[in-house]
């Protein structure tokens, strides 16, 4: 059900450290287990069987001691506003040696599928038929990733590019969009990448006039997603799986 | 060559295959189903009502009526009409009579892994006599026919005993359904 309310989203920070250590630890992952029963806990990875993947990033981006490189995004969106362009660098810093590194949000849906493939490794999700999940991002509506670029000083043009995070969503380009899908890189985690990447999956999709934006979040990521703008069961209305396997 | 498959229209009891012509290494595994759907293609043709699972015929404008007559907002058809063609699978029965649709289903999705049934309605006139089963009992055969096994939809809360026979479940393991809401962004 399209809404016509004027949207005026908070704005975008990412506030994040510039410390090399990355935070891994009491971070929880939540695998997309469609097809497969419940997969065994990994050491200091938690594993939840669910129906749709999800990535906590509540306590992300505060981290004591760090000289935080913020960049804001421009905050309001209206019907005048350009279309959003495809790449977006969430994260700029520059590393004592010199190297340049960029975390890059894409909604141009880029994706290497060994590359996701060794992502999906990562977080602990089963292996999928790469021919499925080829024909899965084919017929998404929207595939959206995170990339680390490395620029290291003096090399011209030898960038190093890593898929770190992914979100999808699927569409019937007038109405109705659903996000599934959602992962980030372990060693990314804990920065507010998730959270935004997913925020800016629902800017594109809301800027393309998909009004109704939904998905099925797993009980432990309610309140990450509400704090996104999600509202769980609106008027009542539930979702509901056919015969569900777990 | 492995051929397997469920045949859907009833085989004679017997079934006699000859092995000379087929290939040595022919399998065949028939399942005859005993009841497939509620009911059957042939009783609701015989009541009058056709199944169609394109949009080629289907007037948008009855549609919309039927959606406005169930308390869907009035949408644009122009806008109906692209959400359409966007569909991976949509089902809709037509009372042969009117020429008129009377009831209406559809599924977006990946086409791999996950479908997402929506505007399910059933012209009032038409209710309680089974075409909403008959829509839906199709529209998900459709679906793990193309072996997507992770199917989903939002219930309006009166309607979820509609949708519990049909094999559905809601919040399986705590899972909650959730909207986008533009009025509630970041409210903590």
């Amino acid at each position: 059900m399209p809404t016509n309310a004027i949207f005026t989203p908070s704005s975008l920070c990412v506030v994040h450290s510039i410390s090399c250590q990355f935070q891994v630890s009491n971070q929880l992952l939540f695998p997309y287990n469609p097809n497969f029963g419940f997969v065994g806990a990994r050491k200091k990875i938690k594993v939840f069987p669910l129906k749709a993947s999800f990535w906590d990033s509540i306590r992300s981006g505060f981290l004591k001691n760090n000289t935080a490189q913020v960049i804001e995004l421009p905050s309001k969106l209206s019907e005048e506003e350009e279309p959003l362009p495809k790449e977006i660098v969430l994260i700029e810093k520059t590393q004592p040696d010199g190297t340049i590194e960029q975390i890059i949000f894409s909604s141009g849906g880029d994706v290497d599928i060994y590359h996701l493939q060794a992502l999906c490794d990562k977080v602990g999700w089963p292996r999928r038929p790469l021919s499925k999940v080829a024909a899965a991002l084919k017929n998404s509506y929207m595939v959206a990733t995170l990339h680390c670029i490395k620029k290291l000083p003096g090399t011209e043009g030898n960038d190093q590019k890593e898929l770190i995070g992914m979100a999808r969503a699927t569409s019937d380009h007038a109405f109705n969009a659903t996000i599934w899908d959602v992962l980030v890189d372990p060693c990314y985690q804990g920065q507010g990448l998730g959270k935004a990447l997913v925020e800016q999956l629902i800017r594109a999709l809301l800027q393309r006039d998909i009004g109704n934006i939904t998905l099925f979040a797993d009980s432990q990521v309610v309140d990450f997603y509400k704090n996104l703008g999600f509202e769980s069961d609106p008027e009542g209305i539930k979702g509901m799986f056919w015969y569900p396997r777990h | 060559m492995l051929l397997h498959g469920i045949i859907s229209t009833p085989l004679p009891s017997s079934i006699r295959l000859k092995s000379s012509n087929y290939p040595q290494n022919l399998t065949i595994t028939a399942q005859i189903p005993t009841k497939k759907f509620s009911i059957s293609d042939q009783d609701l043709e015989s009541r009058g009502f056709n199944l169609r699972r394109s949009i080629s015929d289907l007037n948008l404008d009855h549609l919309n009526s039927i959606f406005v007559a169930v308390g869907f907002p009035r949408r644009d058809t122009k806008k109906i009409r692209v959400a359409l063609e966007n569909t991976d699978s949509l089902l809709w029965i037509e009372y042969s009579k009117t020429e008129r649709p009377v009831a209406f289903a559809r599924a977006t999705g990946d086409g791999v892994f996950n479908a997402i049934i929506w505007d399910v309605v059933v012209d009032p006139s038409f209710q309680g006599i089974g075409l909403g089963k008959a829509v839906m009992e199709r529209l998900v055969e459709e679906l793990l026919q193309k072996g997507i096994t992770n199917i989903a939809l939002y219930s309006e809360p009166r309607v979820l005993g509609f949708y519990r026979p049909l094999g559905f479940a809601a919040d399986p393991d705590g899972i909650r359904g959730m909207v986008y809401s533009r009025k509630q962004k970041n409210r903590k």
